[in-house]
């Protein structure tokens, strides 16, 4: 899936799959392209800024933890955080419950004749 | 997971030359993003680990990792926001705070200078130097701008940001809008007590004026600095 399509819904998409348990950059983009059953492959690059994004705006804290020798940089959410995930969630659904329905074939039209 | 052949921490060519590229598009010097490359080099080893581990040489598996990341400029794009509004915040946020102190100093020069005039020749103050009131009026209005501007780039860079339409453009804008306020503010300042200086010589109360001086001068040079950084960085936003 390419990242225009995902745009506007990439910090709801992080949001839920920080929503278990807390996870450096490398495991936030292993469990996006595994729960997402491999459709969202973005370039691990992107996803970092993203993160950033939503540090700033409180939705996740990062803190640095040391592991085998290597330094990372840890995200969770924080209350905020959990907060939007549930109004994106809400949203989702609305919308994508609105787009299924205008999608569906139309019944074909009954001819008068 | 680390593998023998990818060390932990040791620096990794191919890694470090990617990670430069990247820096070489960040703005400001290198030193202040030393943060986000730490961030990304453990991400690219943790990538490099997990393409080893499934059976790919070290040269290849660092290749491989670097090919997922993405090209440098469009890492370097993502990030270059993020930096434009924590610079704009740093900015915003030390206006707002060294603003009140400046002001006092010029307030407690004032408030001095008029109490020693007054002890000394009261009747120097029924007649003001011309155009102190204006100029009193014109700092006043830099010092609301800066204040606006500040408070601007402190909600656009903050948690108030996920209510707002994501525009990265608006934080360093305020930012350089508070910071040019600001140097307005001050040069008026130094004006103004230059002016005094000349119409009314010898009546300022010397330490509170040149504490107010220095901090001016200072805050001046600092903010006038500052506030092109801001506009470089809002030029550099795609």
């Amino acid at each position: 899936m390419r990242a225009e399509t995902l745009k506007g819904h990439l910090d709801g998409i992080l949001l839920a799959v920080l929503e278990p348990g807390p996870g450096h950059g490398y495991a936030i983009m292993e469990a996006l392209r595994v729960r997402s059953g491999g459709q969202i492959d973005l370039p691990n690059g992107t996803v970092y800024p993203a993160l950033h994004r939503l540090e700033r705006a409180g939705l996740v804290q990062a803190s640095w933890s040391e592991a085998g020798g290597r330094r990372r940089r840890v995200y969770q959410l924080t209350p905020a955080g959990r907060r939007a995930l549930d109004t994106e969630r809400s949203t989702w659904r609305d919308f994508s419950a609105a787009v299924s329905a205008l999608l569906q074939p139309a019944p074909l039209a009954v001819n008068p004749s | 997971m680390n593998r023998p052949g990818a060390p932990a921490t040791a620096a990794v060519p191919a890694v470090e030359r990617y990670l430069a590229e990247i820096t070489a598009r960040l703005p400001g010097p290198a030193g202040a993003h030393s943060g986000i490359m730490a961030e990304l080099r453990s991400g690219l080893l943790d990538a490099t680990d997990s393409h080893q581990a499934a059976g790919l040489a070290l040269a290849h598996a660092v290749q491989a990792a670097i090919d997922e990341f993405g090209s440098p400029a469009l890492v370097a794009d993502g990030f270059r926001a993020e930096i434009a509004a924590s610079h704009a915040r740093r900015v915003a946020v030390a206006l707002l705070a060294t603003g009140p102190l400046v002001g006092l100093l010029w307030i407690a020069t004032a408030a001095a200078s008029h109490l020693s005039i007054r002890i000394t020749s009261p009747w120097q103050w029924t007649s003001p130097p011309a155009g102190l009131g204006v100029g009193i009026q014109l700092v006043a209005v830099a010092v609301v701008v800066t204040a606006w501007g500040a408070l601007l780039g402190i909600a656009a860079t903050g948690r108030l940001t996920r209510w707002l339409p994501a525009c990265p453009r608006r934080a360093p804008t305020a930012a350089a809008v508070a910071g040019f306020a600001a140097v307005g503010a001050d040069a008026l300042g130094l004006a103004l007590l230059a002016a005094a200086l000349a119409t009314t010589p010898g009546k300022l109360a010397p330490l509170p004026a040149a504490a107010a001086t220095a901090a001016s001068l200072a805050r001046l040079l600092l903010a006038r600095r500052a506030a092109h950084r801001c506009l470089a960085i809002r030029a550099s936003l795609t």
